[in-house]
């Protein structure tokens, strides 16, 4: 009986873990089609919001797995610039393409690699470790790049990340493509269970036989991956490596994951939820363009944001 | 003599528990009363109800002649009632001064605002300090000093305080015996001085030695009051082991394996913390082997370092002959050991999954490659494996897709066995498997490991419940300090027997 009522009648706590990511995109769509009709119902809107969202969406995918195991990376903004400055500077020397994207990608894992090791080896909490590199990433990007812009890679590059399949954005396949794969690894691998099982309780998972340092260290080579992804795609979008690319994007990254219903406490959360949770900061962004806001404004709307669902998931977590 | 403290007709009931029933204490001024029983006797919870922590469910406690129904930790201060618990409650960070009047600071006024009176303390804390003989800058912190000076920096914490009754929690736990003849040393003097102090202990002959009278304590029950000076040691061991009838043992499926095949055996385990100190045994085919002890003696240390939890710096394990390399519970798993470990919520099950998932997680870590990395997860396969678990066992739940956290806890342990089940483990390790849990669901998890042992699988079983260990094992190793001093056949086992050598008497 009791099972039956169950069934029938889905608690608040219930609902919002099901449906209160969608529900704030939902809910931020209304408002921006109420106050300005055209900026939604237009052709070009929809691509337009997808765009915006594929980096914070790639980023927010690594942050996921670091938050999951209840830590975090916040040199995430730092990997994407450092990472689109090599990249852009192996296309100048003239390594091909597709060679210097995979470079680019494949470095973004290295410095998840030195995070992860850090971590592991210090015993340190992320936040620690990842304040440090994301000011040491950064510095270097800053000294390599003597602090200015690097430009003058091939068009093809450029016109790829720009193009378009069936009238989806490179950017948004690249960023739905590491999605699903993630998203397999997540609900379909050992890796991605024992990934979970790690964020719950890490001494039971230790007696389970998960070897923690493995793990963690893999969780931040997937966070250092998707960095890299980001800091090409970036890197094709601004057309230009800039030093100060990612700056503050961690913050993003981080908004994300949590308003697409990851547990800060480690254990808890969905990729669906993550991707959702970057379209909404790319909507937001979108929207204030769209109101011709300043985008600064864009911080305090998303700081709220943070807080809000932060509260609602904690409200509910503790009912529960 | 005058009587500082008079507990009378305490009883405390937790959710589904007594922890004690109608007990009663007297505490005199000039006395060193002692509270003796088994772990899990109460001795604990009677202290924590003078000292303020617990609300009794009834019964009355009269302190200087003044009766309360309860204290709460403001009024068993105000009244001179101090405790020096086992884990020591000093705070590492502060310094020695600061820590003995830690939340009681003494303040002074400056014109109108209260500041810290800090000449004042140095004053009270010189005084003290000489009383227990810490020689030492009270501007030290305490990280700095050894243990057994940070327990004299908690008596002397008390006397600050103007405690009148001091109740010490197994005061020489880590202490050397010169260290513990200096604490006697302390103790008596405050006896002089008119100070009531209650002392728990298990050490036989540290009750001879400084204690006047003895309150025994079995099960949440008062047993009695004896004078120290008149009671032989093994009075007081018949007193805590209590007169048990033999009927309430399931031991008539016990036997004595010594003929058969060794199936699992362990050579000189030792620990570079001194925890466990070259420890052999052997388990027969069949057999299950207990672990009786004081909490701390070293059991638990020596099966977290057979399932490669926590490092051991020498030793040998082999099973059916063949040594296994187990450096992490990982290769222990693949070794085919598994352990149900002491504390369910903290290293036991996974809040975050299901009853399914939380099945699965090992027999896939035991399947996989490369660390448990490489594998996927098939859903057909883990609802097999938790489905035929839960059947075998008996878990009660709505749906195997529920939350653990949502079962008893009795459930939650099977559910916890199954997984080691699942992954087809040949010996399990059960550390304290029935701590918790209901009456019912115990008899059943005991069921559980004859069955196992049975169908030719080693159980290791580690209890403080002497009872519990009685009724189970065919065979029973006592430690103490981090050696087995002892192995007794069921047919031979008492619990006097296994509580005097546990307790080195």
């Amino acid at each position: 009986m009791s099972e039956n009522n169950a069934k029938k009648k889905m608690s608040f706590g219930e609902a919002w873990q099901k449906f209160g990511t969608i529900g704030i995109f939902v809910l931020l769509l209304v408002i921006l089609a109420v106050i300005r009709p055209s900026s939604v119902f237009s052709a070009s809107s929809v691509p337009q919001i997808l765009k915006q969202s594929s980096v914070n969406i790639l980023l927010a995918l690594g942050e996921f797995f670091a938050i999951l195991i209840a830590g975090i990376d916040l040199s995430v903004g730092s990997v994407a610039a450092l990472t689109g400055l090599f990249t852009a500077k192996m296309m100048i020397v003239g390594v091909p393409v597709p060679l210097a994207i995979l470079a680019g990608i494949l470095i973004g894992t290295g410095f998840g690699f030195i995070n992860g090791m850090l971590v592991n080896k210090t015993g340190l909490h992320p936040f620690i470790i990842t304040l440090g590199t994301q000011s040491i990433f950064r510095g270097i990007t800053l000294v390599l790049s003597n602090s200015r812009s690097v430009y003058g890679f091939p068009v093809s590059f450029t016109s790829l990340m720009s193009g378009s399949v069936v009238g989806i954005p490179i950017p948004v396949i690249i960023a739905l493509i590491a999605a699903v794969i993630l998203w397999f690894v997540t609900t379909k691998c050992k890796v991605g269970r024992n990934i979970y099982a790690l964020g719950g309780n890490i001494d039971a998972a230790w007696y389970s036989g998960i070897n923690v340092n493995l793990h963690r260290l893999i969780v931040f080579m997937i966070s250092g991956t998707c960095a890299g992804l980001a800091g090409v795609v970036l890197l094709g979008r601004v057309g230009a490596a800039e030093p100060a690319a990612g700056t503050g994007f961690e913050t993003y990254a981080i908004a994300a994951s949590i308003i697409g219903g990851t547990s800060f406490m480690g254990g808890k959360g969905k990729i669906p939820g993550v991707v959702v949770g970057g379209l909404i900061i790319g909507l937001i962004n979108y929207a204030m363009t769209a109101l011709t806001l300043p985008s600064t404004y864009q911080q305090i709307v998303m700081g709220a944001l943070i807080i809000i669902a932060v509260t609602i998931d904690t409200v509910v977590g503790r009912k529960s | 003599m005058q009587t500082l403290v008079k507990m009378e007709g305490i009883t405390k009931e937790f959710p589904g528990v007594k922890a004690l029933d109608n007990i009663s204490l007297e505490i005199n001024a000039g006395e060193v009363h002692v509270l003796l029983g088994e772990n899990g006797a109460g001795k604990s919870t009677l202290m924590k109800i003078l000292s303020g922590v617990y609300t009794p469910t009834s019964g009355k406690i009269t302190v200087k002649g003044k009766e309360y129904t309860k204290l709460t930790p403001q009024d068993s201060y105000d009244l001179g009632i101090s405790i020096i618990y086992q884990e020591l409650s000093v705070i590492n960070e502060l310094s020695i001064l600061e820590n003995l009047f830690v939340g009681k600071l003494p303040t002074k006024k400056a014109g109108i605002i209260p500041v810290v009176d800090y000449a004042k303390m140095r004053e009270i804390a010189a005084d003290v300090l000489s009383k227990v003989g810490v020689h030492r800058d009270p501007n030290l912190f305490v990280e700095k000093i050894s243990i057994s000076e940070k327990q004299q920096v908690e008596i002397a914490k008390a006397l600050a305080s103007k405690a009148d009754v001091i109740i010490m929690d197994e005061p020489t736990t880590s202490l050397t015996t010169s260290e513990t003849e200096h604490l006697f040393k302390i103790i008596r003097q405050l006896k002089a001085e008119g100070k009531g102090i209650v002392y728990i202990s298990h050490k036989m002959k540290e009750i001879k030695e400084i204690g006047d009278r003895v309150t025994v304590l079995k099960d949440g029950t008062y047993v009695g009051t004896r004078d120290v000076a008149d009671v032989e040691v093994d009075d007081l061991v018949a007193m805590m082991v209590g007169r048990k009838i033999q009927g309430t043992y399931l031991n008539e499926e016990c036997h004595d394996f010594s003929d058969k095949p060794v199936f699992f055996e362990v050579k000189n385990i030792s620990r570079k913390d001194q925890k466990v100190k070259n420890v052999s045994f052997q388990l027969h085919k069949g057999e299950i082997l207990g672990f009786a002890g004081l909490v701390g003696s070293g059991r638990s240390e020596l099966m977290n370092a057979i399932f490669g939890a926590e490092p051991k710096s020498e030793g040998q394990i082999f099973m059916e002959g063949r040594e296994l390399k187990i450096d992490n519970p990982y290769e222990a798993i693949k070794s085919g050991l598994g352990m149900v470990t002491e504390n369910r919520r903290e290293t036991g099950f996974l809040d975050n999954f299901d009853i399914k998932q939380n099945i699965s997680i090992v027999p896939y870590i035991k399947e996989s490659k490369g660390n448990g990395v490489i594998g996927l997860v098939n859903d057909k396969e883990e609802l097999n494996y938790a489905n035929q678990q839960c059947a075998d066992i008996r878990v009660k739940m709505r749906d195997i897709n529920q939350n653990i956290t949502e079962l008893s806890g009795g459930n939650q342990q099977k559910v916890i066995l199954g997984k080691w089940l699942a992954a087809e483990s040949k010996l399990i390790i059960f550390d304290e498997p029935t701590k918790g849990i209901d009456v019912g669901s115990k008899s059943e998890i005991y069921v559980l490991m004859r069955k196992l042992a049975n169908e030719g699988k080693g159980v290791l079983v580690v209890s403080s419940e002497l009872p519990e260990l009685l009724s189970v094992c065919d065979t029973i190793a006592v430690f103490r300090e981090g050696e087995i001093r002892g192995i007794f056949k069921n047919s031979e086992a008492t619990e006097e027997k296994i509580v005097k050598t546990s307790t080195g008497e």
